[in-house]
């Protein structure tokens, strides 16, 4: 996995989340506690000299595992976050594709209707899934959060997109440019915390952080920030070989974030 | 470590992808699961493996075989790194292709050197896309040599014939290299196809390594900030931007345009910390010692006394990539402006050659143009400030093109 310059991935971030907020009116960031949006909020923070100044949006389905309840009121606290804690339902007939796609993306979207929000800024990255490299910067989605994957506007140099229809938003990634390991330098570097479900217990930790249905430990002996970098310096397995529903089958991705999911 | 942009371009089918998919699997970048996933889906639909779809995720691509949006992907080789933007080759997908090739530094063309293949109009539009975007060093890999035998009489057929044209849009000769591959069987490209013995250059991953470590850029040493807009402070609001080129410390005078202000930096951010000074690529915010009058966003700061002055009418080249009428928008630097355009001269993309204008479709042309836009803005010639002077053009809602200016 290739280490990237953190000092201009960190200025692009900063620029495009800059860039959400001087170019919306509504803005708002899906925050699930994991490494990932945890970093962005850490690039919130720079970006607006300390102070986020967009509310964090989680989407409960009341199964993440404790830990993650415990950071989040931990971080919430430390960073005056502006928190909006969505509940989601959850059945136990659903997992995966279902279980994501409808739960989540549903609860979402009527969050999104109640309070109008017209960006929603998403930490995803275009190393995780072949997917997600298709993805923009800016990228819109209509009212029903239809991502038009086939025909996605153009987007050159920093022109990012700014044509909605009336009830629609935008996604805006501003990690789409970080590998993993890149986001693990970052942490290291600006000490951002970190929730202790990514460290090495009896051998195992988690690499990708979803709920306690779908996520399972990988073997490691990662016990901090530094054991986790040399690791992924060395590994040949991808990173979300934990996560159920990427493994259903083909094409999972494409068609859950079709439909609007994350 | 520094990841070197590249991006494909070509003709569709030429084996843009083919050809990264391989870079990904020789250089060990590919995970084992994602090249399982794109043979089992290779099996699934009764074809022969194909590298190509490590990078056409979409359900469409691979069906269709073909790519429909820009993807990237990163390479290790040696003490480089590449960053590979694949783009569609296909015409209609030129949007998409465009916003890939954008981001690049150098190009990576493909032409096919198979029987009835070979250099296409797209392959031509390609180049003097990239030249119009601001990349002047290409590398052409003549593909598919093993289906015509390895013949060096038409590689170098395809060589004279490309060269002359890339001179023509003004890429200097020594910035242009010819590597004869086959990206699938993945000859000459980390390696030396034995096949190939006639060919006495360096395999294509060399040859790029050496175009990156030929590279020198010069930084222009004069101050340009571009504002993005404000944010609330204690003491009222501060400006944040990003800047271009330069570097600028607490306490110096500025010029603000369109505005025509001065001010003093009385105080300065750079990653949410007090600073003394910033330099080119950082993101800064700061406190003047006075209000500006006007809404700051696409605005510009140079030093105090710089000559620079704004203006309503720009001269430009443009690429259209849709019919248009008069009236167009220009995205410039985070601003919608209307305008009008007047179109002086057509550009065939494919020659090279500039002819009277003519009623009918401009699609897939460049021409020289003339725009009167409805406020003053802050441009500077696209060899000057690539930043400052390039726009989009959009009509209504729909993507039209792109400018350069001159």
């Amino acid at each position: 996995m290739i280490q990237q310059d953190i000092n201009e991935l960190e200025e692009r971030s900063i620029f495009i989340i800059r860039e959400a907020k001087s170019k919306f009116k509504n803005v708002a960031a899906l925050w699930s506690m994991g490494k990932d949006s945890t970093t962005m909020i850490a690039l919130a923070r720079k970006a607006f000299l300390g102070k986020v100044p967009f509310p964090v949006i989680h989407i409960d389905n009341g199964i993440d595992f404790p830990e993650t309840y415990k950071f989040r009121a931990e971080l919430a606290k430390k960073w005056n976050l502006d928190l909006i804690v969505v509940e989601s339902e959850i059945k136990p007939e659903m997992s995966g594709f279902a279980c994501c796609g409808a739960n989540k993306t549903v609860a979402l979207k009527k969050l999104m209707e109640e309070r109008g929000f017209d960006a929603l800024i998403v930490s995803i990255r275009r190393d995780e899934h072949g997917i997600r490299a298709k993805e923009r910067y800016v990228s819109p989605r209509d009212r029903n959060f239809k991502w038009s994957y086939k025909d996605q506007p153009a987007e050159l140099w920093n022109d990012y997109s700014s044509s909605l229809d009336s009830k629609g938003h935008v996604r805006v990634h501003p990690l789409l440019d970080f590998n993993e390991i890149d986001i693990w330098n970052y942490i290291k570097k600006e000490k951002v915390p970190i929730n202790p479900l990514y460290f090495s217990r009896n051998g195992m930790r988690y690499r990708s952080l979803g709920c306690t249905h779908c996520t399972t430990a990988i073997k490691s002996n990662a016990r901090n920030v530094d054991d986790i970098i040399k690791e992924l310096g060395t590994t040949t397995t991808e990173e979300r070989a934990g996560r159920d529903q990427d493994k259903e089958k083909e094409y999972v991705m494409q068609k859950l974030r079709s439909l609007g999911y994350m | 470590m520094k990841i070197n942009k590249v991006t494909l371009l070509g003709h569709k089918d030429h084996g843009k992808s083919t050809l990264i998919g391989n870079m990904l699997i020789t250089s060990g970048a590919a995970s084992e699961q994602r090249i399982n996933e794109a043979k089992k889906t290779s099996r699934k639909l009764g074809r022969r493996f194909e590298p190509g779809y490590i990078l056409d995720s979409f359900e469409e691509e691979r069906q269709g075989e073909m790519t429909i949006d820009t993807t990237r992907a990163q390479v290790k080789y040696r003490d480089v790194a590449f960053e590979f933007i694949d783009v569609p080759g296909h015409e209609e997908l030129i949007k998409n292709m465009i916003s890939g090739a954008s981001y690049a530094s150098f190009a990576l063309l493909i032409v096919s050197a198979k029987a009835d293949e070979g250099i296409r109009p797209q392959t031509k539009r390609h180049i003097f896309l990239a030249k119009m975007l601001g990349i002047d060093r290409i590398i052409v890999a003549v593909n598919k040599m093993d289906t015509i035998g390895y013949d060096e009489k038409e590689f170098e057929r395809i060589k004279g014939e490309l060269g002359e044209f890339l001179g023509g849009v003004g890429i200097r000769n020594d910035n242009v290299y010819f590597v004869p591959i086959s990206a699938y069987n993945a000859e000459n490209l980390s390696a030396k196809s034995p096949n190939m013995k006639w060919y006495k250059g360096k395999p294509l991953l060399d040859v790029m390594r050496t175009v990156v470590k030929s590279n020198e850029e010069v930084e222009d040493p004069h101050l340009r900030i571009l504002l993005q807009g404000t944010i609330p402070h204690e003491t009222g609001s501060m400006l944040i931007g990003n800047v271009l080129s330069g570097s600028i410390r607490s306490g110096q005078r500025i010029m603000i345009l369109p505005e025509g202000a001065n001010a003093t930096v009385k105080d300065l951010f750079v990653k949410g910390s007090r600073t003394k000074s910033a330099s080119t690529g950082e993101n800064v915010a700061m406190l003047l010692d006075k209000p500006i009058s006007r809404e700051p966003r696409g605005s510009v700061i140079y030093s105090e006394g710089s000559r620079q002055r704004p203006s309503d009418e720009i001269k430009a080249t443009v690429f259209l990539t849709k019919e248009i009428g008069e009236k167009i928008t220009v995205r410039f630097n985070g601003s919608n402006l209307q305008g009008k355009i007047a179109i002086n001269s057509l550009i065939d993309t494919t020659t090279g050659s500039r002819e009277a204008p003519k009623s009918g479709n401009y699609a897939l042309n460049a021409a020289d143009v003339n725009i009167k836009l409805g406020k003053k803005i802050q441009a500077e010639p696209f060899t000057d400030s690539r930043e400052l002077g390039r726009f989009v053009l959009y009509e209504g809602s729909k993507f039209a093109g792109i400018g350069i200016i001159k």
